[in-house]
């Protein structure tokens, strides 16, 4: 059994993709059982015929079918012909081995997220997988169905299958893994049994024991924290699976300050951006702007002066199609009088702002008219970055976001995030690259299972990805 | 425009070929479809009298499409607008003064319309229902809807056939030479359209739901909404449609009321490419189709479903060409600039 740990970028899920088939290694050698695999016709069939399984993060089961039928989808044994009681048999028999209890009766979409998954390893096992590979298995289960599962995994073990699983999880990697190896970019960096293995150790091999950059906190020391700007309150928010809830969640940035949430992705940083955004109402818990509480929806956090700024191009709001000048105007389309009165749109007057913008920010190609799919990733940034510091927003929510730009556009996004807070407004940065926040932040949080936790000033590299990787504070 | 006069021309060259396999010669049939529809008065006016219908709910069916709304029903919002404009007309009350009877027929069936369409934006805002098979099946609702109406309680009062009275002088449109005001009401509104959705700041939303449903709600716009908005919306103009057929061409209602206009209006809509100014040619195109297609039956024996293969071959080549307008278009500069 052995884990394979890593920051996000490492490298891990191009090495899995080596060992399924679909990328082909440049060099190298890869051997299955002291057999060599023969690399230069290396394809997802071969992976299959040799034995290697992926269990992906997201099911690749058929949600509509039962458990015994999607193990006999697409297998070449059972002919043209499907014949349910053999094929409930068969998966009822195989359960039963491995222990992976699954009801077989009910479709894949009406199981639980432990069960699809159980159902999903089944489907490996039935097509004779003799290596697995799980990508996360925990993400989306509870403590209980985790623990099955280990108990399933340690069957395989014994029953003489090797298991990989991939994790950000240092408590499950001490409960269930017989060695660990830790990836740092792109490079092997340990290989190791798991047993006696430290949080910190593990942190640190994770990270790297490079300096960090020069804290933003050293660098200009405690101009005092002014009065809280936005303030989450006991927070909490459903989350796409388990991992990323968020749990009451306490959290004031001050005027003039700029808050980092780090945390490797998964643990609830989509759904604080979406929160903040607006998008996702909270379960319970809320959003305060200058003491006063502002309802979770798009149009009343920007009012309240709640801008937004986003990595992920749909996130932040730019429509392909439209050109930049409509972009520009989009967020006002209910309220904002310069380009919106009533129930007219000023294209005139959007042209001339986002002319303004384009010139001040140097954004390439220059035409107001022009749609803005055809902007490079940089380029985009600066559009948006344009639009949402348009008019001094009090307040800047900022998630990941210089992430796929160039040195050149993330530098220029950093120097606007500095200029903003130097400005007085209150700068919350959600970003999985520590550097980035290290770089800007003068205080850190850690987002983990949803949950924040502080991040004690001056930590080092391994502290904080122990922190990350969930070792008790 | 290059591509919509190809897949027009694709569509006769197809329907040329269907008549020879048929075993008629091509050349009369064609010749009758053209002089049918082109040539003449009496060729116009029956072409511009089915220009209108179908170029209203072809707007209706554009708007929806460009908030990434599938809306299959303008034919069940057409007769829905009928069946409203027809109640108000012959059952309305009685001393109504005259001249507002015709504006108030025409706003009963855009009512009727946006009702048909605002329901089936109601299930798919509020219960994720799928527009696409609510539009269909309230195609069905509105088919028989007319059917009970003409049987019951507006059936006219000699009785004789399951129709309704004819409708009063003064709800009638007026006549402007041969053809009614509709056909330019249906211009005015094709305007308007353009105005609404690149001028205008609902238009503006609803395209923004089009494109990008995820970053227009990050926009703080609601892509349920404005979808159920753009169907009242589109549902009205169908109504629209509806209403001027009844009070300008058929002035009674009856079952069979239009020949499919409401699905014929889609390909309208597709090869004009959703845009509404170019929908008035494309509406043209497929008003001079049905025009023509009776004078082939009758001029050359061709049967009228020949005509029907043209529409379906400019249907299919013209979407093929298109490759969905929305989806793989790529503009240099976005089409609101223009």
């Amino acid at each position: 059994m052995h884990a394979l740990l890593g920051q996000n970028g490492a490298g891990k899920t191009t090495l899995m993709n080596v060992l399924v088939g679909l990328v082909r290694p440049d060099a190298g050698r890869l051997e299955l059982w002291g057999a060599d695999l023969d690399l230069a016709r290396w394809s997802p069939a071969q992976a299959v015929r040799a034995g290697i399984r992926m269990v992906h993060q997201r099911s690749a089961l058929v949600p509509a079918l039962s458990v015994p039928e999607n193990l006999a989808f697409g297998d070449p044994r059972g002919g043209p012909w499907f014949r349910a009681r053999r094929a409930r048999e068969a998966a009822r028999a195989l359960a039963q081995r491995y222990g992976l209890e699954v009801p077989l009766d009910r479709p894949v979409e009406a199981l639980a997220p432990g069960e699809r998954q159980r159902a999903e390893i089944l489907r490996a096992l039935d097509r004779g997988a003799r290596a697995l590979i799980l990508d996360e298995p925990t993400a989306v289960l509870t403590p209980g169905e985790a623990e099955a599962l280990f108990a399933s995994l340690r069957r395989l073990r014994d029953a003489g299958r090797a298991v990989v699983f991939i994790s950000h999880k240092l408590a499950e990697v001490e409960a269930i893994a017989d060695r660990v190896s830790v990836l740092r970019a792109g490079r092997c960096v340990a290989s190791r049994p798991a047993q006696g293995l430290s949080a910190a150790e593990l942190g640190r091999l994770m990270l790297g024991d490079v300096a960090l950059p020069e804290a933003a906190a050293a660098r200009a020391p405690a101009a005092p924290p002014g009065s809280p700007r936005l303030e989450l309150v006991g927070l909490s928010a459903p989350g796409g699976d388990e991992a990323s809830r968020l749990r009451a969640i306490d959290l004031a940035v001050g005027e003039g300050e700029i808050v980092a949430v780090i945390g490797i992705d998964g643990n609830g940083q989509r759904e604080l951006e979406e929160v903040l955004a607006g998008v996702r109402r909270p379960s319970a818990g809320g959003v305060r702007v200058r003491g006063e509480p502002v309802a979770v929806s798009p149009r009343a956090l920007r009012r309240a002066g709640v801008a937004h700024l986003s990595g992920d191009r749909e996130s932040a709001g730019l429509v392909p199609g439209m050109s930049l000048a409509e972009n520009f105007a989009l967020k006002g389309s209910y309220d904002d009088r310069r380009f919106f009165r009533r129930g007219r749109f000023d294209l005139a007057a959007a042209r001339a702002a986002v002319a303004g913008a384009i010139a001040r920010f140097a954004i390439v190609p220059d035409d107001p008219d022009l749609d803005c799919a055809a902007l490079s990733g940089g380029n985009a940034q600066k559009l948006a970055v344009a639009r949402e510091l348009d008019g001094d927003p009090p307040v800047l929510v900022a998630a990941n976001p210089t992430r796929g730009l160039d040195v050149a556009s993330a530098r220029f996004v950093h120097e606007q995030l500095r200029q903003r807070a130097a400005a007085g407004a209150a700068v919350l940065l959600i970003s999985s690259d520590l550097d980035e926040a290290q770089a800007l932040a003068s205080r850190l949080v850690a987002l983990v299972r949803g949950s924040l936790r502080a991040v004690p000033p001056g930590s080092d590299r391994s502290a904080i990805g122990a922190l990350l990787v969930g070792a008790p504070a | 425009m290059t591509r919509a006069l190809a897949s027009a021309l694709a569509g006769l060259a197809c329907v040329a070929a269907a008549i020879a396999l048929l075993g008629d010669a091509p050349g009369p049939a064609l010749r009758a479809l053209v002089a049918g529809s082109l040539v003449g008065t009496a060729a116009w006016t029956a072409t511009l009298l089915k220009t209108a219908p179908l170029l209203l709910s072809g707007l209706g069916v554009a708007l929806c499409f460009r908030c990434g709304v599938w809306n299959i029903g303008a034919e069940g919002q057409l007769l829905a607008g009928a069946l409203a404009a027809t109640a108000l007309a012959t059952r309305g009350p009685a001393d109504a003064p005259a001249w507002l009877l015709a504006p108030a027929a025409l706003a009963a069936g855009a009512c009727g319309g946006a009702l048909f369409g605002a329901a089936a934006g109601w299930l798919r805002a509020w219960r994720g229902v799928s527009e696409v098979i609510s539009t269909i099946l309230l195609n069905f609702v509105a088919i028989h809807c007319v059917a009970l109406a003409v049987q019951g309680p507006l059936r006219e009062a000699a009785g004789a056939y399951p129709q309704s009275d004819a409708l009063p002088l003064a709800a009638q449109l007026p006549a402007l030479g041969r053809v009614h005001a509709g056909v330019l009401l249906a211009l005015a509104v094709a305007v308007a359209v353009h105005a609404l959705l690149f001028r205008g700041a609902p238009g503006f939303r609803m395209r923004a739901v089009g494109l990008s449903p995820r970053a227009a709600r990050f926009a703080g716009i609601s892509p349920e909404r404005t979808g159920a908005l753009a169907l009242a919306l589109g549902g009205a103009l169908a109504g629209l449609a509806g209403a001027c057929e009844v009070a300008g061409v058929t002035r009674r209602l009856y079952e069979g009321l239009s020949p499919g206009y409401g699905y014929t209006a889609i390909a309208v809509a597709l090869l004009g490419r959703l845009h509404p100014l170019a929908l008035v040619p494309a509406a043209l195109f497929f008003g001079a189709l049905e025009a023509g297609a009776g004078a082939m039956q009758r001029e050359a024996g061709v049967p009228a479903e020949a005509a029907k293969v043209v529409q379906a071959v400019v249907i299919l080549i013209s979407t093929a060409l298109a490759a969905g307008p929305l989806a793989l278009r790529r503009p240099r500069a976005a089409e609101g600039a223009r």
